[in-house]
């Protein structure tokens, strides 16, 4: 590893990122941008939409992994944080008709409040009745989302219609990507973006305080780091994923289903973030995937998604039981030992 | 606006929350687990009792098949799988057991398919006494009194026999129980043993009570965590009032028209407002 002088520094968005660093955002471009040129010349139809849902699923887990990797806190509501994204997305688009990317950023801003919000009880509580508190809070979404269900251009707060069903409104796409394929090469962009700021800060000064916050609370107050800004920091970026993962959903389809949103999918959110590992960046990309497409994809090759569960659970006790660094870090070690082994021209 | 129908409807579901909630609540006291496949243990001894009784198998026989088949799932999972993540701190061994809970949840869905609608019926559905106007099953007393018995009969268990205090013990602190001699795997397999066999009696009751359906059996165990919270997690008569309670209050909210619809929420929220407020981490293990 060179000196990190003078020329080893990259100023981005006013944090100091080293080669390495750099090295490994190179890294993560140019994965997601080949898998994502290949799923869109060779997709189309029910599995291009499969993949267009993993990756805003990846949003989603990346939240979770968040939290759960940099501060040991398991959150059980992330999947309704993408509700609480969607619908606040759908909400603003339907009162003013602003551009997608708005209400997309409008989504992610207002979950991230929620977020906050929710994240208070962790403030007192950890471990268990973390992931207790946000279960509950799951489940009471599930039961207020399914009456209020997601605004359809009706008037009102709600946005309702009614049983008129041909008075539906639905969310307009980004101009430049109404086409489907378009679409998912939108979502991945943003979602590199998301991938990109969630290292960010992993790499910078929140990170290194979330890992002296989890490593002994005592000890970072001890050395000044404010514990309770960076938790809440921590939750309310893991909420402006969420949220824009919902914002992305609503404009795949156009529009959300409340049933969509049960309590259970925030646990296999959850599940699927542990299998795809939390500590690196590669996880919550096989999380998400894992997660969203891989059961519709059972689906098309007519194996029952049930069997899917199956897999599912056993994957989860063993990654508990042997792989605690989940599918991506196994991944990433791989690539890693690849790498020594063919490319490296120095040892580090 | 006359309540007290509702007060008797809300019994028969505080019955089923109860019931769900102690069985929580018995392997947290006594193992320190927080079993979220209490569910789908239920699941799968309902779903068996079925599948036998439609073979033409005597129905009390079915029922105890089923009955031992969660036994039998449990302390397999207890034996084999929960020793081996038992260092890790408590939130990890409750997703762990989510696994499990994935695996029977997948396969009772693949094995008997979903969304056909299935009864199973039980002979105290034909009893009932009439409370404030209301049909109050046998099933639904049954539920309740079985309850009852299982709060008064593990409380007693860890109160006054020598494998209730290795349970307490076991519970509170693994590698100090084993350093003073408590037989950690025997202790812990028996408290899965005792929480197997009521998943059971839960499922069959749960199938009568309210739906055949695999997931919605196997995520009873959400509303339940919710009652288990109204008891600190730590205490079974409190879990049993939280259990009742819960019940009650759906069943309350029911009859005030402008929260009808968000009746369900009524034990989350309840959940909510009791650990922010009152704080529910003064139970066991609450200092981990």
């Amino acid at each position: 590893m060179t000196d990190v002088g003078k020329s080893g520094v990259l100023p981005v968005a006013g944090w100091a990122l080293d080669e390495a660093v750099a090295r490994r955002f190179v890294a993560i471009i140019a994965v997601v941008a080949v898998l994502t040129a290949i799923i869109a010349a060779s997709a189309g139809g029910y599995w291009l939409s499969n993949f267009t849902q993993a990756y805003c699923t990846v949003f989603a887990v990346m939240g979770c992994a968040l939290l759960y990797g940099q501060l040991g806190l398991v959150s059980l509501c992330q999947w309704a944080l993408v509700g609480v994204g969607g619908w606040a997305s759908l909400r603003v688009y339907h009162s003013f008709h602003p551009p997608f990317l708005v209400s997309m950023l409008a989504g992610g801003v207002i979950a991230s409040a929620v977020g906050v919000l929710w994240g208070l009880p962790a403030l007192r509580m950890r471990g268990l009745y973390l992931a207790l508190v946000t279960l509950m809070l799951a489940g009471a979404f599930q039961v207020v989302i399914a009456v209020t269900s997601f605004p359809v251009g009706g008037p009102g707060f709600l946005g309702q219609v009614g049983a008129d069903g041909n008075a539906r409104k639905m969310i307009a796409r980004p101009d430049f990507a109404s086409s489907d394929t378009a679409y998912f090469v939108f979502v991945a962009i943003v979602m590199l973006l998301g991938i990109l700021l969630v290292e960010a800060h992993r790499r910078s000064k929140p990170g290194r305080a979330w890992a002296l916050i989890r490593k002994n609370e005592l000890m970072a107050a001890a050395s000044g780091v404010r514990i309770v800004f960076y938790k809440a920091w921590a939750f309310a970026l893991s909420g402006f994923l969420a949220g824009v993962a919902g914002a992305l959903l609503a404009g795949t389809f156009g529009q959300l289903d409340a049933s969509a949103f049960p309590a259970s999918q925030s646990i296999v959110l959850f599940i699927g973030t542990l299998l795809g590992g939390t500590g690196v960046w590669l996880g919550a990309f096989v999380g998400g995937v894992l997660t969203q497409a891989v059961p519709a994809l059972l689906t098309d090759f007519n194996v029952n998604t049930y069997v899917g569960l199956v897999f599912f659970g056993l994957a989860l006790t063993h990654a508990l039981m042997v792989a605690p660094e989940g599918l991506g870090g196994q991944l990433t070690a791989l690539a890693e030992g690849l790498r020594l082994r063919f490319f490296a021209r120095r040892p580090s | 606006m006359n309540l007290l129908p509702f007060v008797a409807s809300g019994l028969g579901l505080g019955g089923v929350y109860a019931m769900s909630s102690v069985g929580l609540v018995i392997l947290y006291r006594a193992s320190g687990t927080l079993n979220f496949a209490f569910g789908a243990f239920a699941c799968l001894s309902a779903f068996l009792s079925w599948q036998l009784i439609q073979e033409g198998l005597a129905p009390p026989l079915a029922w105890l098949v089923g009955i031992a088949a969660a036994t039998a799932v449990s302390f397999a999972y207890g034996r084999f799988v929960a020793p081996r993540m038992a260092h890790r701190d408590r939130v990890v061994r409750a997703i762990a057991t989510l696994g499990v809970a994935l695996v029977i949840l997948g396969s009772t869905a693949w094995f008997w398919g979903v969304g056909i609608s299935r009864r199973l019926a039980l002979p105290t559905d034909y009893s009932f006494i009439r409370l404030f106007g209301v049909r109050v099953t046998g099933t639904h007393l049954l539920a309740i009194a079985i309850a009852l018995v299982m709060v008064g009969g593990i409380g007693l268990l860890l109160r006054y026999t020598r494998i209730g205090l290795g349970m307490r013990v076991l519970a509170s602190n693994r590698h100090v129980s084993a350093l003073i001699g408590v037989k950690v795997v025997t202790t812990d397999s028996i408290a899965w043993l005792i929480h197997g066999a009521f998943a059971g009696i839960a499922g069959l009751l749960l199938a009568d009570l309210v739906r055949l359906d695999q997931a919605y059996l196997t995520f009873l165990v959400i509303p339940a965590a919710a009652s288990a919270i109204l008891g600190r997690l730590s205490s079974l008569p409190g879990a049993f009032v939280g259990g009742l309670f819960a019940g009650l209050l759906e069943a309350i909210l029911t009859g005030v028209p402008a929260l009808n619809g968000f009746r369900s929420a009524g034990p989350y929220v309840a959940a909510l407002l009791f650990m922010t407020i009152i704080g529910a981490g003064r139970g066991v293990g609450a200092n981990e």
